[in-house]
């Protein structure tokens, strides 16, 4: 590339040997004559730009363009381009498509190239009807055109190129008219200067299977009322005389007529930087919005992959496959002398990759536990203030203690020895699973017989995590807290513990 | 009381099954049993059985995690028929192995893990180990998780879960012993690998040593057995697997051809592991790119080859269809690039994670038109690694696109791997014109080198060079849209004859075994390790029996019709219904038996033995 010379290419360099073969009239001449007109202004040497289409009139483009280009197949231009472009970031690679191509085919593309931000400009030469196939309606046909595969009127709503465009997070987008030649060109200009993905629709006529789809907006007479040319940081003002405009409405953006009761002041200024703005444009028909509808700046997809290159090689050092051979666990065998060979292995410290997903999740958890631990801390069991206990005597008789746990309507009871101290703790589970249905006469038996003896209980001072490590070791519902004399403060069960964790984590 | 004398016992080789539920980590446990065989000495080959579900429930059927591993004295080509010793670790694994096993396996059981609910879960109506119907194996029962537990138990700081999670490595102390293997590679690995988790390593340490010395103490064995150690040639070894070894072939082929290498793929079973190994690559200078879909992947891999860097893309078999389309396009473009199909069972999806060469015709024939592409197959995992970098050493030479037809079985088992020298690999030279290549000074895109055919590969940013070129047919050497019926033909014909002409450059068939004689087996792909093994055992039995596996499918090796000449019969055996035999029938017009599988899984060496002794058997009557 010679960048240090100045360039002196002219429209005339772009312009192939290969004979056009678009009908007479069509609007892929006006298309292709501004692209050629405005490549000199780039700056960029012709060996440096690529021309990617798909399948359709449209797309015949490249081949008559004095650059690089590849005409594709239908659909795939845009990840040819994207595979293109981040082999070689240099270049300035253009896709050409058309409304079947790109948004019937090939819509998965265009959303997941938009998505990326690619370093593209995608022209969508738009004429709502399929060309090279003869008359077939188009994605962006309107509802009921009768076409050859639609005798009585397609049943298919249209697709909005620029609302879909904005919905895949395209960076810049926008519209133009292919009879409008100027703003064409400045708009294509904009585009390829844009670093990032560039989406510009074409209002293109077929004369053939669809002359006039676009007349409202493109004809000199009538256009100035349909449309809306817009231009960032001025009020969005329209009509022969500049007579209407459009305001941020109770749902929307309106129309309306300047004079006594609006003024210029009251209007919306097209901001491209705005998303919210853009897309209430992309749903206006009246006026048609032309023009750049968006352009915000965020990375491209290949810079950015380029530069994760680069922060590799500084984090890790250029890889040799050297360092790639050995890159495992490796071993020494030596000439073989009788029995075992002496032999090591030099172990590598990553784990290898292919352990089964359900041990390394396990690993992994255990790693978060530990995050939780330094959390909490040194919190400790005073922290969460436990419930006072509901005591009940280990010689109380059964029956006593289930009335107990309803009147209070409660799961758990700490039970108590003669001196006061904590001897056992009955639960719910265990007048469920040991005394109902056992056959239990619990008028006579005492809690002493069915409650669980010594538990596990936890002083003020215990730290929380030992709290959560003992309920998931041994699966406790409730934790008894007591004194350092042994004599029962509180309870605690998991919901207690549950509902902390989650004020501070 | 004096305690039996141990017996040691020296085996050849040893085919070896942990299993357990997923979460027990076998493929970890699996791995280092492989690892210090490996060291010792031991030829291994290893083949890992995930479960199929990403997260089956723990203790079904569904859930079962498997690693099976031979270790030979001798060489081996095959992670072995039948386990001479399964480690179950609960009645799921045991239940799932067992009809695997050799008739006088050895079995080892988790007993802890043979609960009520466990038993049921694996859909066990009475408890295998009570009801007899273990009586023809040998069965220790051991309760493995109770064991370990107090074995660990002074670890502090380990969950319940922790301390659990290191009974794998009881059991794996408990097998070092049985094959009197030494710790001391495992220990080194543990403190290496869980450096950052000193509770972990150290559990993982004592669980070690625990099982292995219950097994030197509790005498619960009578015998220990020794496999000595292979001749392998001396050397630095690592293992690899198949999807591991492409990878690593294609990074080293893009270094060779002094090239960026683009990695365009969707995520697929079972490729994607080639994907996971080439992304973490960058300062390789290698990018990974993945796409919305499989259509997008082969595009973009198009795009790539056409801006000048190495472009690979790899997918299995349904990718493969849907990646037909723009494959075809890197046809008619003339643009080097390697596309990895890495097979499963079909048709359709199929089945994801099993083996299957169903998609050799597709391979072939699977475009519209007169496609022909250079098909290469990998015999072995390792040998993914050679077959990775001559593929692109085709593509440049052939302007093409070139397939590599791996499968699921070479993908996930591995082998060891002697690793090479990189200096001794030779450089893949590319010559990007930078001139014209006309009396009248104009560029001729599709000017051929008159020895290869192959077109000149100039890249975009080239100045005076610039060109255009589409799937639409196109006049020679110019390459501008011609749909002239000697246009067509010729260029057809072209197409053809410069991968034809690989056949030039390609090496010989080899040929294990007599250079002539009663039979030759034919394979290609993973088949390579089982016919051999058939093979061998033929000719120890003195019957006149050779194997030909094919590494290069299009075009053949430039001697394969003299060599189908030298055989009285030839067996072409594959994971398929027939579609080498179909090639080679239609290429060679040579009468041929055949030998089909298509049951998921790899053929048994029994199950080519016994065609041999057939074929051999039918000749003599
Ligand atoms: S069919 Fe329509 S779009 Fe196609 S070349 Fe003719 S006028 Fe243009």
């Amino acid at each position: 590339m010679s960048t240090l010379e100045p360039l002196h290419l002219s429209r005339r360099d772009f312009v192939s040997d290969q004979t056009i073969r678009w009908c007479p009239g069509c609007g892929d001449y006006a298309i292709i004559s501004q692209v050629q007109k405005v490549l000199p202004d780039l700056g960029i040497p012709k060996e440096n730009i690529v021309f990617i289409s798909g399948i359709g009139c449209s797309s015949r483009f490249p081949y008559y363009m004095d650059t690089y280009g590849i005409h594709s197949i239908h659909g795939r231009a845009p990840t040819l381009a994207t595979g293109l472009k981040i082999a070689n970031p240099e270049l300035s690679v253009w896709v050409i498509t058309g409304d079947g191509d790109a948004l019937s085919i090939g819509g998965n593309h265009i959303i997941h190239t938009c998505r990326r931000n690619v370093d593209l400009n995608i022209i969508l030469f738009n004429n709502r009807i399929y060309g090279l196939t003869k008359g077939q309606y188009s994605p962006t046909s309107p509802q009921g055109i009768r076409t050859k595969s639609s005798p009585m009127g397609s049943l298919e709503r249209p697709l909005n190129p620029i609302s879909l465009a904005l919905a895949s997070e395209a960076t810049f987008i926008a519209r133009t008219v292919d009879i409008i030649t100027k703003h064409m060109g400045d708009t294509f200009l904009k585009a390829a200067r844009h670093k990032g993905i560039s989406f510009v629709e074409v209002f293109q006529n077929c004369v053939i299977f669809n002359n006039g789809a676009w007349q409202p907006y493109s004809d000199r007479q009538l256009r100035s009322d349909n449309d809306i040319f817009l231009e960032n940081g001025k009020p969005m003002i329209f009509g022969q005389n500049d007579d209407k405009g459009i305001l941020w409405g109770k749902s929307g953006l309106e129309v309306v007529e300047l004079g006594d009761q609006y003024s210029e002041d009251d209007l919306v200024v097209h901001d491209t930087s705005s998303v919210t703005q853009a897309w209430m444009l992309s749903r206006l028909t009246y006026p048609m919005p032309i023009g750049i509808i968006l352009d915000v700046q965020c990375p491209s997809y290949e810079q950015a992959a380029w530069a994760q290159v680069q922060e590799a090689k500084m984090q890790k050092g250029e890889g040799t496959l050297a360092k790639l051979f050995h890159a495992a666990d490796t071993w020494q065998i030596q000439p073989h002398d009788g029995d075992r060979p002496a032999s090591q292995m030099t172990v590598h410290s990553r784990l290898p990759s292919n352990l089964d997903e359900a041990y390394m999740d396990d690993l992994l958890n255990d790693l978060n536990e530990s995050e939780l631990e330094e959390r909490l801390g040194d919190m400790d069991i005073a922290a969460l203030k436990p419930h006072a206990p509901i005591l009940v005597a280990d010689s109380a008789r059964v029956d006593h203690a289930v009335q107990l746990m309803q009147k209070h309507n409660i799961g758990c009871l700490l039970v108590t020895s003669a001196d006061g101290h904590l001897s056992g703790i009955l639960t719910e589970n265990d007048v469920t699973n040991r005394i109902l249905g056992h056959d239990v006469d619990t008028h006579a038996s005492t809690v002493a017989e069915y409650m669980t003896v010594d538990p596990v209980a936890l002083g003020l001072d215990t730290p929380v995590i030992e709290s959560l490590h003992l309920i998931s070791t041994y699966g406790f519902r409730h934790l008894p807290v007591v004194d350092e004399h042994g004599l029962p403060l509180g309870i605690l069960s998991v919901r207690d513990i549950i509902h902390f964790l989650a004020t501070v984590l | 009381m004096t305690a039996p004398k141990i017996k040691i016992q020296e085996l050849d080789s040893v085919v070896i099954r942990f299993a357990g539920d997923s979460g027990d980590g076998m493929q970890l446990t699996g791995t280092q049993f492989t690892n210090t065989a490996a060291i010792v000495g031991n030829d291994i080959s290893t083949l890992p059985d995930y479960p199929a579900e990403i997260r089956a429930p723990a203790g079904t059927l569904a859930g079962v995690s498997g690693f099976q591993v031979q270790l030979s004295e001798h060489d081996i080509w095959t992670p072995g028929d039948a386990p001479h010793v399964l480690i179950a670790m609960n009645p799921a694994a045991l239940k799932v192995s067992l009809p695997d096993l050799d008739v006088a396996a050895t079995i080892i059981v988790n007993t802890d893990a043979f609960s009520k609910s466990n038993l049921k879960k694996a859909g066990y109506a009475s408890n295998p180990l009570k009801d007899g119907s273990l009586d023809k194996y040998t069965v220790y029962k051991m309760p493995i998780t109770s064991l370990n537990r107090t074995a660990v138990k002074e670890v502090e700081s380990l969950s319940s879960k922790g301390v659990d999670r290191s009974q794998n490595f009881f059991a794996l102390g408990l097998v070092y012993w049985l094959y009197d293997r030494p710790l001391e590679n495992t220990l080194a690995w543990i403190k290496t690998k869980f450096a950052k988790r000193p509770e972990v390593a150290e559990a993982n340490i004592l669980a070690l040593q625990a099982g292995y010395f219950y097994g030197d103490t509790t005498r619960a064995f009578q015998t220990r057995y020794r496999i000595r150690a292979a001749s392998l040639p001396p050397g630095t070894y690592r293992k690899v697997s198949g999807n591991e070894a492409i990878a690593l072939g294609l990074v080293t082929a893009a270094q060779k051809a002094d090239k960026l290498l683009f990695y365009g793929a969707y995520p697929i079973t079972p490729a994607s592991d080639i994907l996971h190994t080439l992304a973490p690559l960058r300062n390789y200078n290698v990018i990974t790119f993945q796409a919305e879909d499989e259509i997008a992947a082969m595009g973009a891999t198009v795009g790539a080859a056409f801006g000048g860097v190495m472009a690979v893309t790899g997918t299995s078999g349904p990718g493969l269809a849907l990646k037909s389309e723009a494959l075809n396009l890197a046809v008619m473009l003339e643009l080097p690039l390697v596309i990895v199909n890495v097979q499963r069972g079909g048709p359709s999806t199929g089945l994801p994670t099993k083996v299957e060469q169903s998609d050799l015709l597709q391979a072939m024939f699977g475009r519209n038109g007169e496609s022909p592409i250079p098909i290469l197959a990998p015999a072995t995992p390792a040998d993914g690694f050679e077959i990775a970098i001559e593929a692109y050493r085709l593509a440049v030479r052939a302007m093409s696109p070139v397939m590599i037809l791996s499968d699921g079985y070479l993908g996930n088992s591995a082998e060891p791997w002697r690793i090479p020298d990189p200096d001794s690999i030779p450089p893949i030279i590319i010559e990007h014109p930078t001139a014209a290549n006309s009396d009248d000074g104009s560029f001729l895109p599709y000017k051929r080198d008159p020895i290869t055919l192959g077109r000149p590969w100039a890249l975009p940013g080239t100045p005076g060079l610039e060109h255009r070129m589409g799937g639409l047919e196109k006049s020679p050497e110019k390459g501008n849209v011609s749909y002239a019926p000697e246009d067509h033909q010729r260029m057809t014909d072209d197409r053809a004859a410069k991968v034809a002409r690989l056949a030039d450059v390609i090496p010989e068939q080899t040929v294990f075994g007599p250079k002539q004689g009663e039979l030759l087996v034919i394979g290609w792909g993973s088949t390579y390790g089982a016919i051999h093994a058939a093979v061998a055992r033929a000719q120890t039995k003195g019957q006149s029996v050779a194997q030909a596996h094919l590494r290069y499918i299009n075009p053949f090796p430039r001697n394969l019709g003299f060599l189908l000449q030298r055989y009285r019969h030839i067996l072409v055996a594959e994971m398929n219904m027939g579609q080498l035999s179909l090639l080679l029938r239609g290429r060679y017009l040579r009468d041929l038996a055949t030998l089909h599988k298509v049951k998921g899984r790899p053929f048994k060496i029994s199950e080519i033995s016994h065609k041999i002794d057939e074929i051999l058997a039918g000749a003599a009557s």
